[in-house]
């Protein structure tokens, strides 16, 4: 966020060309020293980073991605990419200080030799002090995966702006501040690891605010017949979200393992409930259930291996009716 | 975006900063503003004068908040801390009253600005004042005026924290009857920032 940027924006006092960062409200003008004020459009500065990633650099990142983890061992060899192409994406980048106290109790409970159980409670009184990140998408993200930045450090230009699709923003400047705020509030609260909580007084201010318009690759590959779709971060080269067919053999050797183990733990369990210690069952029972969980927990998608924000599909709070990428690919996909 | 050339509100001549500050100085007539979209605003402010034996090198001036403050305590409950409480007992309790609060305008790091605000909310600086920087440099300032009151409120609880004992709870008022910015004057070393006064 270092970085200089121009804007295409004059002096209006020598009419040289200014430069200026990310989230800045103030320059001085290099050729004439005088002193401008930067107005964002709403208040808001805005800022585009760079893509530096080429369509084979996007292709090679998700070759590389399909070899790791659990994937289809044969995916390398039989899937094959539909299309490539870059987007730019709308991102609240918002960075804010929260400031306060947490003040509360946590329970204690210890058991003396003759099984009796004591309940004791630790007063606590915790300062939260600390500047935090924050960052969202400003349009509907469809089914990429992507809901905010990794990345804040780019180089910053417009150059490609007019090259690349670029994605309104749809959501509103304070719905954005609202949630950094709630979300600066929400991490304050659990840095202070109060557990029972009876005095809070937490100061969220914010320090910057702007907009960002991200570069991402976007994949279309298909699988046996099977549409898949990733993305690749067009400015670090990562895999930013994706799906993947999931490996048939290792997934069946992992579910019939788990399966296995935690049957057999928990009838294991139950068996020494009945026959020894109760305790020792129970805590069977319990690693049996633990693993079988796991098992599902791990395979709940079926066969796809899932990279990125795609739990919630939910639309975002304070979304407006607008351009909604998930529609867009639907028509490019036409 | 749109850009202006930032003039001074008081004799309306231009601006020429040698640094990026959201205090806009005016050194031809010492006005301070700050903008916020078309928002002007002027701020009362005073400059520190450096102690005599400062060294000449690594002077540099960190603008604070100074919030006159009326800070009262309803009520509270804080566990622990016997001496503390008796203390308090004896002299009658401490229900608050008016209160010197400071908080760093500049942006400083978490510890700077914990350390800085408190300490001097509890030892307020006495000083001797001047007209001008005398080309000594400025700390940008980054913490407008609504920002400063939010954390007075941090600083006013954190006072009550620090004292014996664990809070439990705290029922408060606080409000600023007036906001003005001080300058103070500190070196600036390896090991962080030293009060010069």
């Amino acid at each position: 966020m270092g970085d200089r940027l121009s804007v295409g924006l004059s002096c209006p006092s020598c009419g040289g060309a200014i430069s200026v960062s990310e989230g800045e409200s103030s320059v001085n003008c290099r050729y004439c020293g005088s002193t401008l004020y930067i107005e964002g459009d709403n208040g808001v500065s805005t800022v585009a980073f760079k893509n530096r990633l080429d369509r084979n650099a996007a292709i090679n990142a998700l070759r590389v991605w399909w070899k790791k983890g659990l994937k289809a061992r044969d995916l390398k060899t039989t899937g094959n990419i539909t299309e490539v192409y870059p987007i730019y994406l709308p991102f609240w980048s918002i960075e804010t200080r929260v400031a306060g106290w947490v003040c509360g109790y946590e329970e204690k409970h210890t058991t003396d030799s003759k099984g009796n159980t004591r309940t004791e409670k630790v007063y606590k009184e915790e300062m939260v002090l600390m500047d935090l990140p924050f960052s969202e998408i400003a349009c509907d993200p469809g089914d990429l995966g992507i809901r905010s930045l990794r990345n804040f450090q780019g180089e910053a230009s417009f150059e490609d702006l007019d090259l690349i699709p670029t994605f309104e923003s749809t959501t509103s400047r304070d719905d954005a501040i609202e949630h950094a705020k709630a979300d600066a509030v929400a991490k304050g609260r659990r840095s202070a690891d109060v557990p029972n909580i009876t005095f809070e007084s937490l100061h969220v201010l914010v320090r910057k605010l702007s907009m960002i318009y991200y570069p991402v690759w976007v994949a279309r590959y298909t699988y046996q017949d099977r549409m898949y779709i990733a993305t690749v971060d067009g400015v670090t080269g990562q895999m930013l979200s994706g799906r993947a067919p999931g490996d048939a053999l290792y997934q069946s050797l992992a579910v019939t393992a788990g399966t296995s183990i935690g049957g057999l733990a928990a009838a294991g369990g139950i068996m020494a409930a009945i026959t020894f210690q109760s305790e020792i069952g129970i805590a069977g029972v319990i690693l049996g259930l633990i693993v079988l969980g796991a098992t599902y927990w791990f395979f709940r998608h079926g066969s796809e291996i899932i990279q990125g924000d795609f739990p919630d599909r939910k639309s975002m709070p304070g979304m407006k009716k607008g351009q909604d990428l998930g529609s867009y690919f639907k028509e490019m996909s036409r | 975006m749109k850009v202006t050339q930032v003039k001074c509100p008081k004799c309306e001549l231009p601006l020429y900063m040698e640094q990026q500050d959201e205090f806009f100085y005016c050194s031809h007539c010492g006005t301070i503003h700050t903008r916020e979209m078309q928002r002007v605003e002027r701020i009362p402010y005073e400059i520190a004068d450096f102690r005599d034996s400062t060294p000449a090198d690594n002077r540099i001036y960190v603008p604070f908040w100074r919030l006159l403050t009326d800070f009262r305590i309803k009520s509270q409950d804080v566990r622990g801390g016997f001496f503390g409480k008796m203390g308090q007992a004896l002299k009658g309790g401490d229900r608050g009253g008016a209160l010197y609060i400071f908080v760093p305008a500049a942006h400083l790091e978490t510890p700077a600005f914990r350390y800085w605000s408190v300490n001097l909310t509890i030892n307020n600086p006495r000083y001797g004042t001047r007209n001008d920087f005398g080309g000594t440099k400025r700390m940008p300032a980054a913490t407008n005026r609504e920002e400063a009151i939010e954390l007075a409120d941090f600083v006013a609880v954190t006072l009550e924290a620090e004292k014996p004992g664990t809070l439990q709870y705290l029922d408060y008022s606080l409000t600023v009857n007036e906001a003005k910015v001080v300058y103070l004057p500190f070196v600036s070393s390896p090991s962080g920032l030293h009060l010069a006064l």
